[in-house]
């Protein structure tokens, strides 16, 4: 097998790539500063985009990279520098370690079982076609402007919220100071 | 065992990471990436069947989950502060006063 | 005849009970005064009487054949109709001259009687109900109908029983009454229930025509006999029934008259004669009638002779002479026991009417110790009593004479039954009757006064409304044995044969009557006719007996301790505490209690941590994932 892997250097990568995600997911249940949990699904997330690309849809791991690390966890270590957190407060692990680690294997134990057995055998071999920002475009715009609007939609949605959480915590701070 | 059955694993893994971290971890912050890390594993296997297939809707669904994502993070990281301003803590275990 | 007189019959003392009920009672404030309830009290049954004569007449007319009249159809059950059907024969037209007679008499002494009672409107509107159930009794011609009667006059009676009920007592002898008529009742209605599974109708002409026939019933005569024969009595106050009609003498005087002497008992005897056609074929049944009976009327006359209630006497006195008419129909002579219950009718009648006179002349008192030399005071009363009183202690030609000495004779002699045991038995029993009821003669009209001084001053005779129905009761007393109705009643029931060998014994037992008669009048005179030292001597050498006697053999006590208190045990532990709280309650409570606890239980699994509830999605997903792949 060993041979078979090393005349890939693909599927090396991508072996290499699943198993630094793996890991730094696992930091994340481990560490005890929030700060470097917040770097360790970083990490998990650029290894994830690098997955991506090595199956071919480049735009995806672009964006991912783009979206989910450069604003989304931007946002969250921006939170965790508001907040402050100093050293972790009290114990580290809610009562439920046990529970849930046991939990956790029979989750791995079902569901890897299932995935072993019963996969469909029709292999497209995936990664062939390489596709390309364009042509993703062309197609999502013809075919799925609708749901582009939609979420469209939806980020109105989002900033209507917000502004009314803004709002909100201005009451409860101008309540808490002059109440 | 093949590229897709070490893909859907990682996925499964991911995922299960994250809800054990949802379940284990006290600190708000912390579960809130930990419900990221389970999107992501998600979003992987949706990315690994898609691939299987010569049409464009997988990729078309990948980046409307981005969207929502990040919706989602940017609500629930103030829900999260003006919870916190209240409570004066992060940890999860002062949270429980909807109990009963 | 009209079209519906016999209806009209039964519904004229109806119509006198709306009357008076709605009008004359506090319901409705009063609206009419005494007068108005007495007349319509009255008027109502005497002009039911009336047609009742009519009916007797058109019945004679024609023949005899039986008047049948159909009323109204009450129910269609299926392929079976019960209607309300009212039928006129020989035995019906004597009872329903003695009901309506009889009754309207009464009626008439109640408006003298009951003057100064508050609830005047609200007696004779019960008297008249009382009637209308006892004419449906005896004009009914299916068993259901006289069924409905039954139960009416037992409603009447304890209505009236306990017409004064704001003294408990008497509210408690109403109920003592009604209770023990109900469990004769069961007895009756399992009767009626073979009845017509056996033969489909209730009809009493056809069920003396299906017994009488050819082919028997598929129903045994004796069984349905001994059902019927223990309704009758608890109806007509038989052993061990028997407990309930001293304690209704608490009830006002023309009550006691009418119902606990004239009428309503007799419904027992009634019964069983209408029904001879089956009896005569239920040799056990007849058998056991006549034990039944003479047994009675010894055990009720041996407590007659010590009680000291005017009224208590005459109580035992009716079981009594019930007893002998019960013997009467045990050995197959119907016709004879109701010959005795017309005489009977006469004379304890006449004698109730005539302890409420000597009652109200004393202003209320009842004990026989407080009595006395009251012949001179109250004469009309006294010579009516009297000759009451020889009636009934069988002297000749008086009507008791009469009829006793046919029960005794067919008692001794008949082919059904009759034996020197019963006959031995009814005349001690005789004697015993002539003994008590002239002791209550002399203790209270003749002798030494023992009248309390203040009551003494106000003695009176009572007026007129009173006398004068005490007189004709008292004639017809004289008289009414010469009404020959056993052999008026014969074409229909038929006096059984004579045993052969017995014949010549007749006139030697007629004398023998007689002398018993005579004999119990001496022995009375002899104890009780210079003062009461003899009594009291008398009294103090049986002591034990008299004790026994005055208790009245204890059965009351002996009842309450071997029904009444099991049955209140039964009641409060079996079925309040265990079955009603404990099992019924316990359940239901029960039941709540567990939806309140399984629901706590419950809730505690929302303690509000979202780690716990993170948990149950992971375990969810795998109990999910599980199951949907059970088959693979």
């Amino acid at each position: 097998m060993i041979e078979a892997l090393l005349q890939n250097l693909d599927t090396l990568l991508l072996v290499l790539f699943a198993v630094c995600a793996l890991a730094g997911a696992a930091l994340m249940i481990v560490l005890r500063q929030p700060m470097r949990v917040a770097m360790a699904l970083i990490s998990t997330m650029v290894f994830l985009g690098g997955i991506y690309g090595l199956l071919g849809v480049h735009f995806i791991a672009a964006f991912q990279v783009l979206i989910y690390v450069g604003a989304v966890m931007v946002f969250m270590v921006y939170v965790i520098m508001l907040l402050e957190v100093r050293e972790a407060e009290g114990r580290d692990y809610s009562g439920l370690l046990l529970p849930g680690l046991v939990g956790f294997v029979l989750l791995l134990g079902t569901m890897g079982i299932g995935i072993w057995h019963s996969l469909p055998a029709h292999h497209h071999s995936a990664g062939n076609e390489a596709y390309g920002i364009s042509k993703f475009s062309i197609s999502f715009l013809n075919d799925y402007w609708l749901h582009f609007e939609l979420t469209s939609v939806l980020l109105l949605a989002a900033v209507v919220a917000a502004l009314a959480v803004i709002r909100v915590s201005r009451r409860a701070n101008h309540k808490r100071r002059h109440g | 065992m093949d590229r897709t059955q070490l893909l859907l694993g990682l996925a499964l893994a991911l995922f299960a990471l994250g809800l054990l971290g949802v379940i284990v971890r006290r600190n708000v912050l912390v579960m809130l990436m930990c419900m990221e890390l389970m999107l992501n594993g998600v979003i992987l296997s949706l990315v690994t069947f898609a691939q299987q297939t010569a049409t464009t809707v997988g990729a078309a669904l990948v980046f409307l989950i981005f969207v929502v994502a990040t919706a989602e993070i940017a609500l629930a990281i103030p829900i999260v502060l003006l919870l916190v301003r209240e409570k004066r803590t992060l940890d999860l275990g002062a949270y429980a006063d909807l109990k009963g | 005849m009209g079209p519906d007189m016999l209806t009209l019959i039964v519904v004229l003392p109806l119509l006198g009970f709306l009357l008076n009920g709605v009008l004359a009672t506090r319901l409705s404030g009063n609206l009419v005064g005494k007068g108005f309830v007495s007349v319509a009290g009255c008027a109502l049954p005497i002009a039911s009487f009336l047609l009742v004569v009519k009916c007797f007449f058109d019945l004679q007319a024609g023949g005899y054949t039986p008047l049948v009249e159909t009323a109204y159809r009450w129910a269609l059950i299926g392929d079976s109709a019960f209607e309300i059907a009212f039928y006129f024969d020989r035995l019906s037209a004597v009872m329903a001259l003695i009901v309506t007679g009889v009754g309207s008499v009464i009626h008439v002494y109640s408006v003298g009687y009951m003057a100064h009672d508050k609830s005047f409107g609200r007696f004779f509107a019960y008297l008249n109900l009382f009637l209308f159930f006892m004419l449906l009794l005896v004009l009914g011609r299916s068993l259901l109908v006289l069924f409905v009667g039954w139960e009416g006059v037992g409603l009447a009676s304890y209505l009236l029983i306990g017409f004064w009920f704001e003294e408990l007592a008497n509210a408690r002898a109403g109920k003592k009454a009604f209770v023990v008529n109900r469990i004769g009742d069961a007895g009756f209605l399992l009767g009626m229930f073979l009845l017509y599974q056996a033969l489909g109708t209730l009809d009493m002409d056809r069920i003396n025509a299906a017994f009488g026939g050819a082919t028997p019933p598929a129903v045994a005569a004796s069984l349905v006999g001994v059902l019927l024969f223990i309704g009758a009595c608890g109806k007509s106050a038989q052993i061990p029934l028997h407990v309930w009609l001293p304690d209704a003498m608490a009830g006002p005087t023309p009550v006691s008259a009418l119902i606990h002497a004239a009428t309503m008992v007799t419904a027992g005897v009634y019964l069983v004669a209408r029904l001879s056609g089956l009896y005569l074929q239920a040799a056990e049944a007849s058998a056991l009638i006549a034990v039944v009976g003479v047994a009675t009327a010894f055990f009720a006359a041996t407590i007659a002779v010590v009680q000291t209630d005017i009224k208590k006497v005459l109580a035992y006195s009716t079981v009594s002479q019930l007893g002998l008419m019960f013997l009467a129909l045990g050995v197959g002579a119907y016709g004879v026991a109701i010959f005795h219950l017309v005489t009977h009718a006469f004379f304890k009648a006449c004698l109730f009417l005539g302890a409420g006179s000597v009652i109200h002349a004393l202003g209320g008192e009842q004990d026989l110790r407080k009595m006395g030399g009251l012949a001179r005071k109250i004469p009309v009363t006294f010579v009516t009593f009297a000759v009451a009183t020889a009636a009934i202690a069988g002297i000749p030609p008086l009507a008791g004479f009469f009829s006793k000495d046919e029960i005794l004779w067919y008692a001794f002699a008949s082919t059904r039954g009759g034996s020197t045991l019963l006959w031995s038995v009814a005349a001690v029993t005789a004697l015993m009757t002539a003994f008590y009821m002239f002791r209550l003669l002399w203790l209270t009209f003749l002798g030494q006064s023992r009248i309390d001084a203040k009551v003494e001053a106000h003695v009176h005779e009572s007026p007129l409304s009173m006398t004068g129905v005490l007189m004709l009761l008292a004639l017809l007393s004289a008289v009414g044995g010469f009404v020959a109705v056993p052999h008026f009643l014969e074409p229909q029931l038929p006096l059984p044969k004579v045993q052969e060998a017995l014949h010549h014994l007749e006139l030697p037992l007629l004398v023998l009557s007689i002398v018993i008669a005579f004999a119990g009048l001496a022995a009375a005179a002899y104890v009780f006719g210079s003062g009461t030292s003899r009594a009291e001597a008398l009294q103090r050498r049986f002591a034990v007996l008299h004790r026994l006697l005055s208790g009245k053999y204890f059965i009351d006590e002996l009842y309450e301790r071997c029904i009444g208190r099991p049955l209140v045990w039964v009641s409060d532990f079996v079925f309040l505490r265990l079955g009603d709280r404990a099992l019924l309650d316990g359940t239901l409570n029960g039941l709540a209690a567990l939806g309140q606890r399984g629901a706590g239980a419950l809730g505690r699994v929302q303690t509000g941590s979202l780690h716990l509830y993170a948990w149950f999605v992971l375990i969810g997903i795998v109990g999910a994932l599980l199951w949907s792949w059970r088959h693979v």
